[in-house]
């Protein structure tokens, strides 16, 4: 084995998980991960999709063990699941959910709970690829990036650099995010095993149960999140508990929402930036900072009027879908995304392909999809399709993109305000998007009376 | 689709105005389709904006056992049952 490195720096004592009312230690985890190991199908490529976060942990692990790459699909649907199969013909699903037409593994908890604990750590040469994540790009096509065990043992151990836990006291991690998303693969599934933490097999969504949650892990407690988990959690007036830190990424987190959650929690809260290409890149903490701290791992670098991210961990260079400007070597101020690419729930998309796809469905004339406003949860739609309900293209585009990126308003209007060039000023769309609100569906229909 | 009861309508009220859905009308929701995925299409962020507007109005907190949200969201009828249910 080349230049072998181990799969957790942890010692065999450490606690690694909270599962099932009970601590996990390091040495019993990974005794369960090689039991499983053992049983996996002997297939090159494994899709993770364990609803357990603790089973998730094992299910990576154990992966690695048996030399198996995870997929890491942006999401569980049919149609994403048929194109792995696709392009991974040898893959299987890990976890509780069997896909028609996919081969299915599920591990028995019954049957590895009583698995030996393990005496050593086992070693994985650097060079193996243990997972990739896909992106979908400008042009929608998804792209894959490689995560080999070098780019995840260097990158994690930068993030615990980066936001203060490489030699800190052991700590308890709940997450909201899924362990699936490279933000919550990150900080929920890899720092526990470069860093002292613990992380709960919980994975709730609503205020109550992420505080019930919380409530069930000793102190201190490190919430991994994002701004509309955040947002819903302080909102929901849940009685009050003692989190020491909060960690947010997926979308910009204002820094009024930060300063909220460290009054009402007594947290600190740590916002994070980063790409599925590279992880984690820089952090900061939103409550009191406006300037990005770049981790020790990464160099940004102007080329062409574009951010290229380099490191010597990463397969190759990233260039970033971001606008920035350098302040000194190690830190930025961030401007903003490109006009046309989008973040709607921790998803990335290009307006230009999804008004692409808008614009192709039989009927409709013409079309826009937009930002209604910046950091909307949604994006919002015109189209221009005489005689066809609005519901009835959204039936159709749905078959095309993601859920995440259906437009809501989605209006029909007569036409669109163009310039003479063809062009389509945000300005004009707005305006027009505007004027249609307040009579919702009133004006929703009126394209069948005027075409 | 059969009727939606008093009580679901009041519901369905609150789902189409909590989550702008403009383009549906409260009153075509059928009680026992799926509000997520196939149905209505709603995802996790509904699904937890729609829980506020609950919290808000019903004063119950909404709990699941797991992240799974069909199973607490399955059909505005079940929805409707267990806000009734756990009302104060």
């Amino acid at each position: 084995m080349k230049n072998p490195y181990p799969l957790t720096t942890r010692k065999l004592g450490d606690i690694i998980a909270h599962a099932g009312g009970a601590e996990i230690n390091v040495a019993r985890f990974l005794g369960q991960a090689a039991t499983i190991a053992d049983e996996l199908p002997r297939h090159a490529y494994v899709v993770n999709l364990a609803t357990s976060r603790y089973e998730f942990l094992l299910g990576l692990c154990a992966a690695i063990i048996a030399g198996q790459c995870t997929l890491l699909p942006p999401n569980r649907q049919q149609q994403t699941l048929q194109q792995l199969r696709e392009d991974y013909a040898d893959c299987y699903i890990f976890g509780e959910t069997g896909v028609e037409g996919i081969a299915g593994f599920y591990a028995d908890p019954d049957h590895y709970a009583s698995a030996a604990a393990a005496a050593e750590i086992p070693a994985i040469s650097r060079d193996q690829l243990c997972a990739i994540a896909f992106t979908s790009g400008s042009t929608g096509a998804s792209t894959p990036h490689l995560k080999y065990w070098d780019t995840i043992r260097v990158g994690t151990q930068g993030n615990a650099r980066l936001l203060g836990l490489a030699n800190a006291e052991p700590a308890n991690m709940l997450a909201t995010v899924p362990p699936q998303h490279m933000w919550g693969l990150e900080m929920s599934i890899l720092l526990p095993l470069f860093a002292s933490i613990a992380i709960s097999h919980e994975m709730p969504l609503f205020p109550q149960d992420v505080r019930d949650a919380l409530a069930a892990l000793p102190e201190p407690r490190i919430l991994v999140s994002s701004p509309i988990h955040l947002d819903a959690f302080l909102r929901a007036n849940i009685e009050a508990i003692s989190i020491n830190r909060v960690l947010s990424a997926t979308a910009p987190l204002s820094a009024e929402l930060a300063q909220q959650i460290e009054t009402r929690f007594g947290a600190t809260v740590t916002e994070v930036f980063g790409c599925s290409e590279a992880g984690t890149i820089a952090a900061r903490s939103t409550a009191s900072e406006t300037l990005w701290r770049i981790s020790d791992v990464f160099d940004l670098q102007v080329r062409d009027d574009r951010i290229n991210v380099l490191a010597s961990h990463l397969p190759e260079r990233v260039v970033l879908q971001d606008r920035i400007e350098m302040v000194g070597d190690r830190k930025f101020r961030w401007l903003g995304r490109d006009q046309d690419m989008i973040n709607i729930a921790g998803k990335r998309g290009s307006l230009a392909h999804l008004n692409y796809k808008l614009t192709r469905i039989p009927g409709v004339v013409d079309g826009v999809i937009f930002l209604p406003y910046e950091n909307s949860k949604r994006l919002a739609g015109l189209v221009v399709a005489p005689g066809i309900e609005p519901s009835v293209i959204l039936e159709e585009l749905k078959q095309a993109v993601e859920p995440a990126f259906l437009p809501r308003p989605f209006y029909s209007v007569p036409m669109l305000p163009r310039q003479e060039t063809g062009k389509l000023a945000r300005k004009m769309v707005l305006e027009l998007f505007a004027s249609l609100g307040s009579k919702a569906n009133d004006d929703a229909e009126p394209a069948d009376n005027e075409s | 689709m059969r009727p939606q009861s008093e009580f679901e309508q009041d519901i369905a009220q609150l789902i189409v105005e909590s989550l702008n859905l403009e383009d549906i009308s409260a009153a075509d929701i059928d009680p026992d389709e799926a509000l997520f995925g196939e149905g209505l299409g709603l995802d996790s962020i509904d699904a937890l904006e729609l829980a506020l507007a609950i919290t808000q109005k019903y004063a119950v907190q909404l709990k699941a056992d797991d992240a799974n949200v069909q199973e607490v969201f399955g059909s505005l009828s079940s929805l409707s049952a267990y806000v009734a249910e756990n009302a104060p």
